[in-house]
């Protein structure tokens, strides 16, 4: 069980460009938590000081109360796994099987235990056939699913996706869904940055807006996605989920899921 | 390191200003003749004005140093090492030959990072273009040039990428060895990967369309230049008959 | 109009064609959307259609593709380009490089065809405009953002003045603002004339653009049709096409028992992407 938290983050890029300003954000363990912003606020940016890849300019990053500065990346990847975007800048192994395991054999994880990992994160996302094969011979799709799995077998108690979903079709994105959900499930805290606000709300229960790097909105999908919120959703250009935006045209209330939309009709 | 163009500090400097084909011109022509000279003393001249004085002027011969230095240590260091403390001669010889390539190597070194430092992509294609270079040259050599930065950048994305998975790039270097493959891999496959797409996207704006194209910002050329660069050219040439015929030198 | 009979392909290098026999049209003036799940050969039939393949990439094609009714399949690259372009997924990989600025990279391409100067200021100031990007002339190209990036790419395709503009996924890296941009400057320039084709996993944003849409699966178009009568079918959606938000719930509803008919009870939804600013 692993508590992150950032205690007044501000971080600043070495060509002056401000990306974090003043964040404040207890990630409790086993939360499942969305980041939202617009293309530069500086979702990436904060996923980078989770695992130490970016250590604050001004402020603090604590892993279970103790300061993160005094860990090195190497030693926070044991408590927190962060999947890039591109899994083509990650990707290096002639076969699946070793890019699975590269994670878990730095990690030091002991050579008896990595074949059951390795297996256990492919099946997690439906790869179990793809044991063996040759990375180059997946579609980009696959190859997505691949990095994820990659990060997926480290067994961190944090898991940090950037925007997971992105080249997967629907079926792609509701493996997605329901691997966040049996993630959550068994206590496992995952964050995830993603621009598509209808799988944000229909998968995680906090959801964090960020605009020009600072925290504008922290709360669940309901608040998040309520019609009062919605004017600070659209100035820092994002568009609530469809389902929320369907819910206030027929009078239901902030119903930011199609869970709920349902719901609500069927009680009226 | 500076593999970079460096932003013009002041308006642009005399150097800046010339034909990107005459900085291409002295730069490749340097490297050339520092491999024909022998001895110590006439590189040290050439490097002298070919790359210190240009340097210079164009406010960049800091850079321009410490970088050709730490690109011309890690071979200085293996040729001395091999001279001085292998050599089968006296070890003044090896002294010798040691000063002799590490001046070589060291004035080509500059050379390169003078043109790569005081050169934008776009104005080398533009001078390309203009003299009338085919599409398919001024495709590779911009390949060429552009690559560097971004090569750069993608190592950096992909050491990231490893670090997050545990690559360790804070331990001893024994360990740091062990990951080269982690980041290079990605860094070359995504490189090449990047040149296709990049051949995609300028293909379909027509960049290998045979025939003339308009310059939309035309270089500074100049008589002068032009004489200057035949000039180089012809001494070059000069340069290489008399090394092959055995003539002595002249320093 | 473009127009493909027959066109089967096969990557160089691949044992088996990636596309069997397809056959269809990109008319003048249209958004003719295509949509499919992961590896269906969306991407490649853009690739074909740009003329990219197999003229850059090799390969092998068989079959007939034809620009308003000129066989085209002879064509080198460079004439092709002439009249269709394409715009690829990755906003940054397709920057020229070369530009310094904004204008010089939406200029890049008029530039290359050999036109007159001031005809291509011209072409690029008019695209830039189109796009509603005269605000970054200015700017490094390579340091925007991606959303920003797409928009520059896209008016240099659309200072090439094509007949034909082929997008795959083109707002796939793009914030909610980035793809109302993208998707207005499509639908602005198919209104001047352009056959427009454009692939995309997320179906609603290609709904507020397509005029038609065609269903690739397997290599194969496998339905063609009105936006409406290609994703409200069962079919498409067990294919793993991402259903339509109003659609997903009136399938949820009918799950749960419920009449979907329900959501018709008040009027239409204002458009799921936020108006341009």
């Amino acid at each position: 069980m692993t508590e992150l938290r950032l205690e007044g983050v501000s971080y600043d890029y070495p060509d002056g460009t401000v990306a974090l300003v003043d964040v404040d954000l207890l990630l409790p363990a086993g939360q499942t938590l969305a980041l939202i912003g617009a293309n530069g606020s500086g979702k990436s940016t904060l996923a980078r000081h989770l695992d130490g890849l970016l250590r604050p300019s001004r402020g603090r990053v604590r892993i279970d109360g103790e300061d993160a500065a005094a860990r090195s990346v190497a030693q926070l990847a044991h408590h927190v796994g962060l999947c890039f975007q591109h899994p083509e800048r990650q990707i290096f192994n002639h076969d699946t099987f070793e890019e699975v395991a590269y994670g878990p054999r730095r990690l030091g994880v002991a050579d008896e235990q990595i074949g059951a990992r390795v297996r256990a994160a492919l099946e997690a996302v439906d790869l179990a056939g793809a044991i063996g094969s040759h990375p180059d011979d997946l579609g980009d799709a696959a190859r997505k699913l691949l990095s994820i799995a990659s990060v997926l077998a480290m067994e961190t108690p944090v898991l940090v996706l950037d925007e997971p979903t992105i080249g997967l079709d629907a079926r792609g994105v509701a493996l997605i869904e329901r691997l966040i959900g049996d993630l959550h499930a068994v206590g496992r805290t995952v964050v995830a940055i993603s621009h598509d606000l209808r799988f944000v709300a229909e998968t995680f229960e906090r959801v964090v807006l960020l605009d020009a790097g600072q925290i504008i909105l922290d709360g669940g999908p309901a608040e998040v996605f309520a019609e009062a919120a919605w004017p600070r959703l659209r100035t820092a250009g994002l568009e609530p989920p469809a389902a929320a935006l369907i819910g206030a045209r027929l009078g239901l209330g902030s119903t930011p899921t199609e869970e709920s939309v349902v719901e609500a009709l069927r009680s009226r | 390191m500076t593999l970079l163009y460096i932003p013009e500090r002041r308006a642009a400097t005399p150097w800046h200003r010339l034909d990107p084909l005459t900085r291409l011109t002295v730069g490749v022509a340097t490297m050339l003749a520092a491999v024909l000279l022998g001895g110590v003393i006439c590189p040290l001249l050439l490097a002298s004005v070919a790359v210190v004085l240009p340097a210079a002027l164009a406010g960049v011969l800091r850079d321009v140093l410490r970088t050709g230095l730490l690109l011309a240590l890690p071979l200085a260091v293996s040729v001395v090492i091999v001279n001085v403390l292998f050599a089968t001669g006296t070890t003044e010889q090896g002294i010798a030959i040691a000063a002799e390539v590490v001046v070589r190597v060291l004035t080509m070194a500059a050379a390169a990072v003078l043109f790569y430092a005081t050169t934008r992509p776009s104005e080398l294609v533009a001078s390309l273009q203009y003299h009338g270079a085919s599409p398919r040259l001024t495709f590779v050599i911009h390949n060429g040039v552009a690559m560097i930065p971004r090569l750069a950048e993608r190592a950096r994305e992909v050491t990231a990428a490893q670090r997050a998975r545990g690559l360790d790039t804070e331990g001893s270097w024994p360990r740091r060895a062990r990951g080269v493959l982690a980041v290079a891999a990605p860094t070359v496959l995504g490189a090449v990967r990047e040149v296709e797409a990049r051949t995609l996207a300028l293909e379909t704006r027509a960049f290998a369309r045979p025939g003339s194209r308009t310059v939309l910002w035309p270089p500074h050329d100049t008589a002068g230049q032009r004489v200057a660069r035949w000039g180089i050219l012809v001494a070059l040439l000069v340069l290489f008959v008399a090394r092959i015929s055995g003539a002595p030198l002249p320093c | 109009m473009l127009t493909f009979r027959d066109v089967s392909y096969r990557y160089a290098g691949a044992s088996r064609d990636c596309l069997h026999a397809v056959s269809l049209d990109v008319p003048a003036g249209r958004v003719t959307g295509l949509v499919g799940p992961s590896g269906a050969g969306k991407s490649t039939l853009c690739l074909i259609a740009g003329g990219l393949a197999p003229r850059v990439i090799g390969g092998r094609l068989i079959g007939e593709m034809r620009l308003d009714d000129e066989d085209v399949s002879g064509w080198p690259m460079h004439r092709l380009a002439e009249h269709v372009t394409s715009g690829l997924q990755d906003p940054a990989g397709q920057l020229s490089l070369v530009a310094d600025t904004v204008f010089d990279e939406v200029a890049f391409g008029p530039a290359n065809l050999g036109l007159r100067r001031d005809e291509i200021l011209e072409r690029a100031s008019t695209a830039m405009r189109q796009v509603g990007i005269e605000s970054l002339a200015g700017r490094d190209p390579r340091l925007l953002s991606g959303g920003q990036q797409q928009l520059v790419i896209l008016a240099g395709l659309m200072a090439m003045r094509p007949r034909v503009l082929v997008l795959d996924e083109p707002v796939a890296h793009l914030d909610a603002r980035g793809t109302r941009e993208v998707l207005d400057a499509v639908a602005a320039l198919s209104g001047t004339g352009t056959a427009v084709l454009m692939a995309e996993q997320r179906t609603s944003a290609l709904a507020s653009v397509a005029d038609s849409l065609a269903l690739v699966a397997g290599g194969n178009i496998v339905a063609q049709g009105s936006v409406a009568e290609v994703l409200d079918d069962a079919a498409t959606v067990a294919l793993g096409v991402e259903p339509l938000p109003e659609q997903r719930l009136r399938m949820r509803l009918r799950a749960a028992g419920l009449d979907p008919a329900l959501l018709d009870a008040a009027p239409q939804d204002p458009a799921p992407l936020e108006p341009r600013a």
